[in-house]
């Protein structure tokens, strides 16, 4: 397990330990095997998703999910990119449903903090106080196509190999090299225009 | 495309650890040579950083608690429709085994012939037909019993 050998060793082998378990049927390992991934997971929900209320309903579905399809899983592989692959397919499925237009388009539904920060209703000191970098970027990051958005949040939040994020996305790792550079180059781009 | 544009459009991938090693050394390799491209490096190396750094969602605080209510929840409600898709399964084997076993004690215990209302009961078509109706009444008074029984959780 890379992503997982850079935690703990004696908290991966619990989470192993608890992943096996699981998947022998034993629901109170549910608990163990949540508890590693609970920030890691909701937060890449909520950054494909953008929305709290749907990426908490998500975040109960994946773990639905997975214990359905426990019994399936390899334990010879890494668990956290089939984790998030379950995640992602549900989100994907979503903002399917909630869109009709493409999944690379950008999404412009919403006022997201930068639009806010733009608009010239604050006081300079909250607008200084709001302008912190890490807003706006993040900002920015949620204006992009929910394929970057994904990209960039494995590769630098979830701090996986390209080979994993491939795994996770189900696409070839050519892809991932061409939409993480088109992720960086928007995202840059954006910020310069601000 | 010339060596110096090659390098810079990997620039963005180096900065983001996403190169081969061969590449990577070949990327660091122009940059000490090349000004604009090490600084180009260094820039996206700041962009890199500060995605890495990104104000974190909270995580909510009863959401755990909330997921395994709902994982365990769904969890029993597939085990009730896999034991009782058992049950029924079993009931429709076990009925047709008794009709069948009762057709056989039948014809042999009346010879052959059992008229009712003009008809042979144990010939093999009234037969099924008698046996098909009188489970399907019992397994309606079975449903609406268990149905009693068993009202369906309602969960918010």
């Amino acid at each position: 397990m890379i992503l997982a050998a850079s935690m703990n060793p004696d908290l991966l082998s619990a989470l192993d330990d608890a992943i096996i378990r699981l998947k022998r049927g034993e629901l109170h390992a549910l608990e163990e095997v949540m508890a590693p991934y609970q920030q890691r997971l909701y937060r890449f929900l909520l950054r494909l998703t953008q929305e709290q209320a749907a990426a908490e309903d998500l975040f109960q579905q994946t773990w639905i999910r997975v214990m359905e399809k426990i019994g399936r899983y390899d334990a010879r592989h890494p668990f956290t990119p089939w984790l998030f692959s379950v995640a992602r397919n549900l989100a994907i499925d979503y903002l399917r449903q909630r869109r009709t237009g493409s999944l690379d388009v950008v999404d412009d539904s919403g006022t997201a903090p930068v639009d806010r920060l733009a608009g010239g209703e604050l006081d300079p000191l909250e607008r200084l106080l709001e302008f912190e970098r890490g807003v706006v970027l993040a900002s920015a990051i949620a204006k992009l196509p929910v394929i970057h958005r994904e990209v960039l949040t494995l590769r630098f939040e979830e701090d996986m190999k390209l080979e994993q994020i491939a795994e996770v996305a189900g696409i070839p790792l050519s892809t991932v090299k061409s939409r993480l550079l088109r992720a960086m180059e928007s995202l840059r781009g954006r910020l310069q225009r601000q | 495309m010339n060596a110096h544009e090659s390098i810079r459009a990997k620039l963005a991938l180096a900065a983001a650890g996403a190169l081969q090693e061969n590449d990577l050394r070949e990327v660091e390799r122009h940059a000490r040579e090349c000004e604009s491209c090490l600084r180009e490096l260094e820039l996206w190396g700041e962009y890199t950083r500060e995605l890495r750094q990104l104000p974190q969602p909270v995580f909510p605080s009863n959401l755990l608690a909330r997921t395994q209510a709902r994982v365990l929840h769904d969890h029993e409600s597939a085990l009730h429709r896999r034991r009782n898709g058992l049950m029924l399964c079993s009931l429709a084997a076990y009925s047709w085994v008794v009709a069948f076993s009762a057709w056989i004690v039948a014809r042999t215990l009346t010879g052959g012939t059992l008229e009712v209302f003009g008809t042979n009961l144990v010939d093999v078509g009234p037969w099924i037909l008698t046996s098909w109706v009188l489970t399907w009444i019992t397994a309606g008074v079975a449903a609406v019993t268990l149905g009693r029984r068993n009202p369906a959780r309602r969960v918010l």
